[in-house]
């Protein structure tokens, strides 16, 4: 009896290791070639300078990185990056997950403020770019009409070099927040009700329901979302490419490091150096998420 | 305590309600220019709001300047090709890494959370050389390639045939199944909401997608929604009723899916989050 | 819900197709592949020491690409390349890609071995891709055509496109020169006279003074820092100095004739006579004209697509030449001209050729300024360019020829171009002095040239 069950077991062993290896035989095949070896690839490439249309690579060792240390712009895009993600981060998650709540119950017109807030998402960033740099235009737009209409003056909303990165981030924000504030109606619904009527009974009001209920029970799903929405504000290039350009005095002080490595890279084919921003960018938004994911012990809570 | 129930009642409509109006303003921005004339657009005295006539000459000059209906099909292609490709691959090995047991699985999974980590900047130039070497550049192919395989969505579906009761494939083995047979009949369809969901959010962001369309497909033929219109900014530079009506094109189908589709949606986005 | 789903998928595919069928796509030819009978199917043209090599059969076979970056020319090209189709049956498809995404585009089809069959060659990237040998060898087809005749091009043009003194790698096809906006309605309401050709700078600086309205509703002049090409290089040469050296190692950033030129347009800046530079930053010289903002503005002749069509401009501008210097008497205007390129591994080199050679013929020249697109490089057919838009007075252009100097270039140009025009923002915004910033950018040339 047991060596039949040995042999049944080896063959099961055996026809889940060919079974198993087949299945994930395209999407491994697929991640090496498209990913794992492009990392290789990018760091090899950092430590070249690409001759024009491909042709005649030089190996110029650390030359690159060198280059980058000493370069104000790659800097000052770093910190331009981090500045929009400090912005555009917190709020988008503290504004989706107020909605959230204020979305998690059963009220009129539900359904119709949830596809109004998530809306944004749908629409091509290049679009939302583009209209909201109309919108934000200093001498035409709408925004700088209201003011004007309401006696305040005119704002130059995505020309002024210190605070030009807060709009843009608005922008980011409002393309977000559906997304963010669906995830934490996801979130808010694992919650039991018991918790809140418990509360209600001992007399706690809603505010007091929503710091001591809501942000613990929801933190784990605050966590992934910030986690997240970090990286992909880390990478922001979208609208940055749709709404500034070299002419703007917003410019230097707004143009983020995925920006850079797009100019770079593919308008000034100076492969290597891009690699090399990459390379930081990597670093950057790797020690972030260690970070956070240290910081977690603090303050979220896993049942 | 019924007035402080009202009370609480319109104060929470009125805060929605306004951030409705942010959330709609550019939309609604965008429908209003793209109607006006470039005059009207810019006109300062009196500020145009509502434009005077109802034009649709920003709409004609950008049709015949902009070939929506080939931008359309570029876009659906792309979009088609990846949510093909995401789903399936994703769903054979997410039912691979899930449920089978085989030397090296922790490994290879490990490759792919890893994979997830990383900025996809990293991944574009190489991927560039790599179809530009196959000669394939402007091709859907080059659109589809960065999304043939993806490391998020094996991610989701692995953690939706974890939540599968365990006991499935033994039934589906007395019953007579090998593996191949307990997956295609048994586990699979179990996931589909998983599939559904990935297959909502791989075609979202593919349609979203800017910097890998702008560097790989620069020619009208193939390029995607999302670059020409990044391109037409050079195009039409100060005529703002034809930017929005290009704009307006762009994003209307997409809208349109969204609103008949939008439990869809949502619940998609929801599971992919929520399953993480 | 069903049935749902089953509408929405209608409505979408209804859409698209509705769409695909009314856009009028692309203007140019399609490439044919349906060509079905064809005219001509050997090319009839005259460059007959080349041998029929092409392996495709007939012509009606073959498709080229050519590419551009203005789509106002379109159209116009089009008219062209139909007769040219029609003459040898050779088909072919304007492809637009606007300038800023121009040079990334073609420098990918250069790496990647695809570069469109033809298309347009700049001063700014003539030498890198000449270096490289992207471009086919143009050299010998010249010489043995009965339809070009090279004597009749601007020598200075077809320099540009000629790599060390033996290859030539582009055929010329436009000139550009430079002339003033004004708005008419400005200039009668504020009671100055219309600019003529006895204007100095001076005269050009008052009347602008007069046009500025001080509730900031109109300014007037509208220049960026960015605009040199039709902008300031005009009146660096004007004073007599310049921005680059004729032997192309040294920068004329440094002369104090260049940095008096640059610092008359940056404190007209700083004193209020053009909009803030925030508002020139986020709007184009064309736009704020417009949209009736500004009195002047400085354009190239290859605006005039864009300001001719546009109904304020017809209704309340016209245009001057450009004032001359008080003290040197000088009235010079930039000039580039761009060149006809074939992509040095084409499937289809005779057929590019044969393009281009047509593209640079009379009749072709002749046509292009016919139809006003732009003004042909070639001598004697640019008669009838200011007949294109006649309430527009197009023959300030032409007068403008009378002192020509070549657009200021170099093998790497766009580096000291681009630094020079981010730098010089800060002389517009007051940051720093016309000459603090003109000798930071002389500096810095200096050191790229030296890499050249």
């Amino acid at each position: 009896m047991s060596t039949r069950t040995k042999v049944k077991g080896t063959n099961r062993a055996r026809s889940e290791f060919i079974w198993g290896w087949m299945f994930i035989l395209p999407t491994m095949i697929g991640l090496f070639v498209l990913n794992i070896i492009p990392i290789f690839q990018t760091i090899y490439q950092s430590f070249f300078k690409a001759g024009a249309f491909g042709k005649g690579n030089v190996f110029v060792g650390l030359d690159n990185y060198r280059r980058m240390f000493a370069d104000a712009s790659v800097w000052q895009a770093l910190i331009n990056t981090f500045k929009y993600a400090v912005v555009e981060v917190p709020f988008s998650i503290a504004i989706a997950l107020v909605l959230a709540v204020l979305l998690n119950r059963h009220m009129r017109g539900r359904s119709l403020y949830r596809t109004i807030y998530f809306l944004p998402m749908v629409a091509a960033p290049a679009a939302v770019a583009m209209v909201w740099r109309w919108l934000y235009n200093s001498e035409f737009g709408l925004l700088n009409h209201l003011l004007n209409t309401l006696g305040f003056d005119s704002v130059n909303w995505i020309s002024n070099p210190n605070t030009t990165f807060i709009w843009i981030a608005v922008v980011g924000i409002w393309s977000v927040i559906g997304y963010n504030m669906v995830l934490f109606l996801a979130g808010l619904q694992e919650i039991p009700q018991d918790y809140y009527e418990a509360a209600m009974i001992d007399g706690a009001s809603a505010v007091k329901q929503f710091f001591h209920i809501t942000i613990p029970l929801i933190s784990p799903m605050m966590f992934f979302v910030s986690v997240t929405r970090i990286i992909a504000a880390m990478q922001v290039f979208d609208v940055i490419y749709m709404m500034m350009d070299r002419n703007n005095p917003a410019f230097f002080k707004t143009q983020s490091l995925v920006y850079l490595f797009y100019r770079y890279s593919f308008v000034e084919s100076d492969r290597g150096y891009g690699s090399a921003i990459v390379m930081l960018l990597l670093l950057v938004i790797m020690v972030i998420t260690v970070i956070q994911i240290r910081m977690q012990k603090k303050w979220v809570n896993y049942n | 305590m019924q007035n402080r129930k009202i009370l609480n009642s319109i104060i929470l409509h009125t805060v929605l309600i306004i951030g409705s109006i942010v959330m709609l303003v550019p939309f609604l921005w965008m429908v209003l220019t793209a109607f006006k004339t470039i005059s009207e657009s810019t006109q300062m005295n009196p500020f145009v709001i509502f434009p005077t006539q109802w034009r649709t000459d920003a709409f004609e000059s950008v049709m015949t300047k902009m070939n929506f209906g080939r931008l359309y099909w570029n876009t659906f292609v792309l979009m088609l090709g990846r949510v093909f490709f995401a789903v399936i691959t994703a769903t054979l090995a997410g039912y691979a890494f899930g449920r089978l047991r085989f030397k090296g699985r922790d490994l290879m999974f490990s490759l792919v959370i890893f994979q997830m980590m990383v900025p996809v900047q990293i991944f574009i130039i190489p991927q560039y050389l790599i179809v530009s070497k196959l000669g394939m550049l402007n091709t859907s192919f080059a659109l589809i390639f960065p999304g043939l395989v993806t490391a998020f969505g094996t991610f989701l579906l692995r953690q939706s045939y974890m939540s599968l009761p365990k006991d499935l494939e033994e039934a589906a083995r007395l019953d007579g199944c090998n593996i191949g047979q307990t997956f295609l009949y048994v586990m699979a369809p179990l996931t589909r909401s998983a599939m559904v969901a990935l297959g909502i959010f791989t075609a979202l962001f593919a349609f979203k997608d800017l910097m890998w369309p702008l560097v790989v497909n620069t020619e009208q033929s193939t390029i995607p929604l999302s670059a020409a219109l990044a391109k037409i900014q050079g195009q039409f530079s100060a005529n703002y009723p034809e930017l929005m009506a290009a704009s307006l094109l762009a994003v209307i189908p997409m809208i349109i899916i969204y609103l008949f589709f939008q439990r869809q949606f949502i619940q998609g986005i929801a599971t992919s989050g929520g399953k993480l | 819900m069903k049935l749902k789903k089953v509408m929405a998928l209608m409505l979408t595919l209804v859409m698209v197709l509705s769409l695909a069928a009314c856009s009028g796509g692309d203007n140019s030819n399609e490439g044919g592949t349906d060509s079905g009978a064809s005219t001509d199917t050997t090319d009839t043209s005259s460059e007959s020491t080349d041998s029929e090599s092409s392996d495709t059969s007939g012509s009606s076979d073959v498709a080229l690409t050519v590419a551009i970056w203005d789509t106002n020319q379109e159209p116009g090209l089009t008219q062209i390349i139909n007769d040219f189709t029609e003459k040898t049956g050779i088909k072919a498809q304007i492809q637009v890609t606007p300038w800023e995404q121009y040079w990334t585009m073609l420098e990918a089809g250069a790496t990647g071995g695809s570069l469109p069959d033809v298309f347009w060659m700049h001063s700014n990237e003539i030498a890198r891709y000449s270096e490289y040998e992207m471009l086919l060898d143009l050299t010998e087809r010249i010489k043995s055509s009965d339809v070009l005749d090279m004597s009749k091009f601007p020598q200075e043009i077809i320099e540009i496109y000629n790599w060390e003194g033996t290859t030539q790698y582009a055929v010329p096809k436009d000139i550009d020169t430079i002339g003033l906006w004004y708005n008419k309605t400005m200039f009668d309401e504020a009671g100055v006279a219309y600019p003529d050709d006895s204007w100095t700078w001076e005269d050009f600086r008052a009347a602008a003074e007069k046009l500025t309205k001080d509730d900031g509703s109109q300014y007037g002049l509208a220049l960026r820092p960015s605009n040199n090409q039709a902008g300031w290089y005009n009146l660096v040469y004007g004073k007599n100095g310049y921005i680059i050296s004729d032997d192309k190692k040294s920068s004329g950033f440094d002369l104090p004739e260049t940095i008096e030129a640059i610092d008359f347009f940056a404190s007209m800046s700083k004193d209020g006579l053009m909009p803030p530079y925030e508002v020139l930053a986020e709007n184009e010289e064309h736009a704020l004209f417009e949209a009736g903002k500004v009195a002047m503005i400085m354009q190239g002749s290859w605006m005039l697509a864009e300001l001719c069509n546009n109904e304020y401009v017809i209704e309340n501008a016209d245009i001057a030449v450009l004032p001359k210097d008080a003290e040197t008497g000088r009235r010079p205007s930039i000039y580039n001209g761009l060149g006809w390129a074939a992509s040095g591994n084409t499937e289809y080199p005779e057929e590019a050729w044969a393009l281009i050679e047509y593209m640079g013929s009379e009749e072709a020249q002749q046509k292009q300024s016919d139809l006003g697109i732009v003004i042909s490089a070639y001598e004697g057919t640019m008669d009838n360019w200011t007949g294109a838009y006649p309430t527009f007075n197009l023959q300030a252009y032409l007068d403008m020829m009378d002192d020509l100097v070549i657009r200021p270039y170099s093998k790497t140009t766009v580096r000291w171009e681009n630094m020079a025009n981010d730098k010089m923002i800060m002389a517009w915004t007051g940051d720093k002095t016309a000459e603090e910033v003109c000798l930071e950018i002389a500096t810095e040339m200096n050191a790229l040239l030296a890499e050249e």
